[in-house]
């Protein structure tokens, strides 16, 4: 490996990212305020299904470009031990972490309100609003295309810097890290199991809340069945997406009180609502139990948003801070 | 064999203390993690000379309710099978047993580990019975295999409680761990989507009503 030769192509790789995506990344914003606008002028409402569909293009487009990018930097990214002098493995970075992760979750969204066929009507003025603010928030916030992982690029490039510095502590500290998040971070199956699972629960619960709020308004259970439907759509995903962090955590967090983080408290204090709720609705028919329904959903799905914000706000084990 | 109005207000009863115990749990994590929100921005230091203080109240403060949690979970277990008398006999026996396995072993961890065996161990007879069509288990769901499938997911809890609760250390919690999620997952798919797998399909009456007029 020649460490200025891998910079220089990963420099190359980003640059050429940023030329194509930068102008799908500034369409985002305006597709979002297009999209607002759309869902809450009620005569604009018949073009919100392509509006929507088109979205959902844009996003997919966007999505293939990532993916792209990323089989690029699959080969780019090798990690070679200091004392051989042998590749040991190579990155294989997911398409949901750092920058990408509201992208991936909006995409999810795009296409489920695509999908959406039982009060499609009256649902995807509600899903649209959400999705807007993921797109802007991917755009904006995220930036997966003018500023693609910063996390990860920063520690490999430390790491190939390290490497062409001659010094063997250094190189050989700088190839530790990198192999230990290759092997417990990027690489490992969980890794590609555990982080999709959530955002498609994520998505199905976006669709189940806007319901949820339908069936404030309407004050009918046909409502509650179509919120219903979506939480348990997403409830699947989310338990084998919980179940897959445990013994994750227990191999990577070793030794580190990983159950008090932030993160983690949420997540789960996130699926105990859910479990809450689903087994609320069995009581449905007490009078006035649809009330306490209606809360639940609306309290899972405000702490699901707190749990998405935990990873960036509140310092611990499962933390970006 | 069972009395279902009793049943009734017996499983009401154990989901409020259940959603009572999950709720002051999830209090207690969401103070806690707002505390630490707070402390590492005013205290200095605080990750490294606060934190571990901090797991162990949050670890000492959470034990009480989880054992309660861990406790009640397997009383949901034998309300399945047995009416009012005996469930009280076996729910008392299962606590007793496993205060005595604490008692025996000194360590707490295998009474509860004792203790969630058994409710396993009368889970499975449940999941077999349901499989069976045996009129005894009761459910508030209707048809076998949604039956089949909350039987299973809840098998698949308990598991995943004994993984917790007694093999984190041991050579056997990967596959126990596997076995436990295979079940919750297959036991979730049956209980919410056994009408898609069902073999004679019944027609599902669902009554669409307005709440309008509820208070």
């Amino acid at each position: 490996m020649n460490p200025a030769l891998v910079q220089a192509e990963i420099a190359q790789l980003i640059q050429t990212l940023s030329t194509i995506g930068a102008p799908l990344q500034a369409l985002l914003p305006a597709a979002a305020v297009l999209l607002v606008a759309l869902a809450v002028v009620p005569a604009w409402r018949p073009f919100l299904g392509p509006a929507v569909a088109a979205s959902a293009f844009v996003l997919l487009l966007g999505e293939i470009v990532l993916v792209w990018f990323h089989w690029r930097l699959y080969d780019l990214a090798v990690v070679v031990s200091p004392d051989t002098g042998r590749i040991v493995g190579r990155v294989a970075v997911p398409l949901w972490v750092e920058s990408e992760k509201l992208y991936v979750w909006a995409l999810a969204l795009a296409l489920m309100a695509v999908l959406i066929r039982r009060h499609r009507q009256e649902l995807l003025p509600g899903v649209t609003v959400i999705l807007a603010v993921l797109m802007a928030g991917a755009a904006l916030w995220g930036k997966p295309f003018t500023e693609p992982l910063p996390s990860f690029l920063g520690q490999y490039l430390g790491y190939l810097q390290a490497m062409a510095s001659g010094d063997p502590a250094r190189m050989f500290a700088a190839y530790q890290g990198m192999e230990g998040a290759r092997q417990f971070y990027y690489n490992t199956v969980y890794m590609w199991v555990h982080p999709p699972a959530l955002f498609f629960a994520y998505a199905t619960f976006a669709i189940s809340f806007v319901a949820t709020l339908v069936m404030m308004r309407e004050r009918h259970s046909a409502y509650e069945t179509t919120s219903y439907r979506w939480a348990r759509l997403g409830y699947l995903p989310l338990t084998a997406g919980m179940l897959l962090g445990f013994p994750w955590a227990i191999i990577a967090w070793q030794g580190e009180s990983w159950w008090w983080s932030g993160k983690v408290n949420m997540s789960i204090m996130m699926w105990i609502l859910y479990t809450a709720l689903l087994h609320a609705r069995l009581y449905l028919r007490r009078k006035g139990m649809w009330r306490w329904v209606a809360a639940i959903s609306i309290l899972a799905f405000l702490v699901l948003l707190l749990t998405y914000l935990a990873t960036y706000i509140v310092p611990g084990a499962h933390s970006y801070m | 064999m069972t009395e279902p109005v009793r049943q009734k207000n017996w499983d009401f009863a154990l989901t409020v203390i259940t959603v009572a115990l999950l709720g002051t749990l999830g209090v207690q994590s969401f103070i806690g993690t707002l505390y630490v929100w707070w402390a590492t921005t005013a205290i200095p230091g605080f990750e490294i000379s606060g934190y571990g203080q901090f797991v162990w109240w949050m670890n000492a403060i959470a034990a009480p309710q989880v054992v309660a949690l861990v406790v009640v979970m397997g009383l949901c277990v034998p309300k399945r099978l047995f009416d009012r008398t005996a469930l009280v006999v076996v729910s008392g026996a299962m606590i007793a047993i496993g205060m005595a396995a604490w008692a025996f072993t000194g360590s707490f961890q295998n009474g509860l580990a004792v203790y969630l065996a058994l409710a396993a161990l009368i889970q499975a007879g449940v999941v077999v019975l349901t499989v069976a069509g045996a009129r005894g288990p009761s459910y508030m769901t209707e048809g076998r295999l949604v039956k089949t499938g909350s039987g299973l997911l809840h098998q698949g809890f308990i598991g995943f409680a004994f993984v917790v609760v007694a093999l984190q250390r041991s050579a056997f919690m990967l596959p126990a761990f596997w076995i436990a999620t295979a079940l919750t997952l297959l036991g979730t798919v049956l209980a919410f989507y056994a009408d898609r797998f069902a073999w004679r399909k019944t027609v599902r009456v669902e009554v669409d009503r307005s709440f309008a007029d509820e208070q």
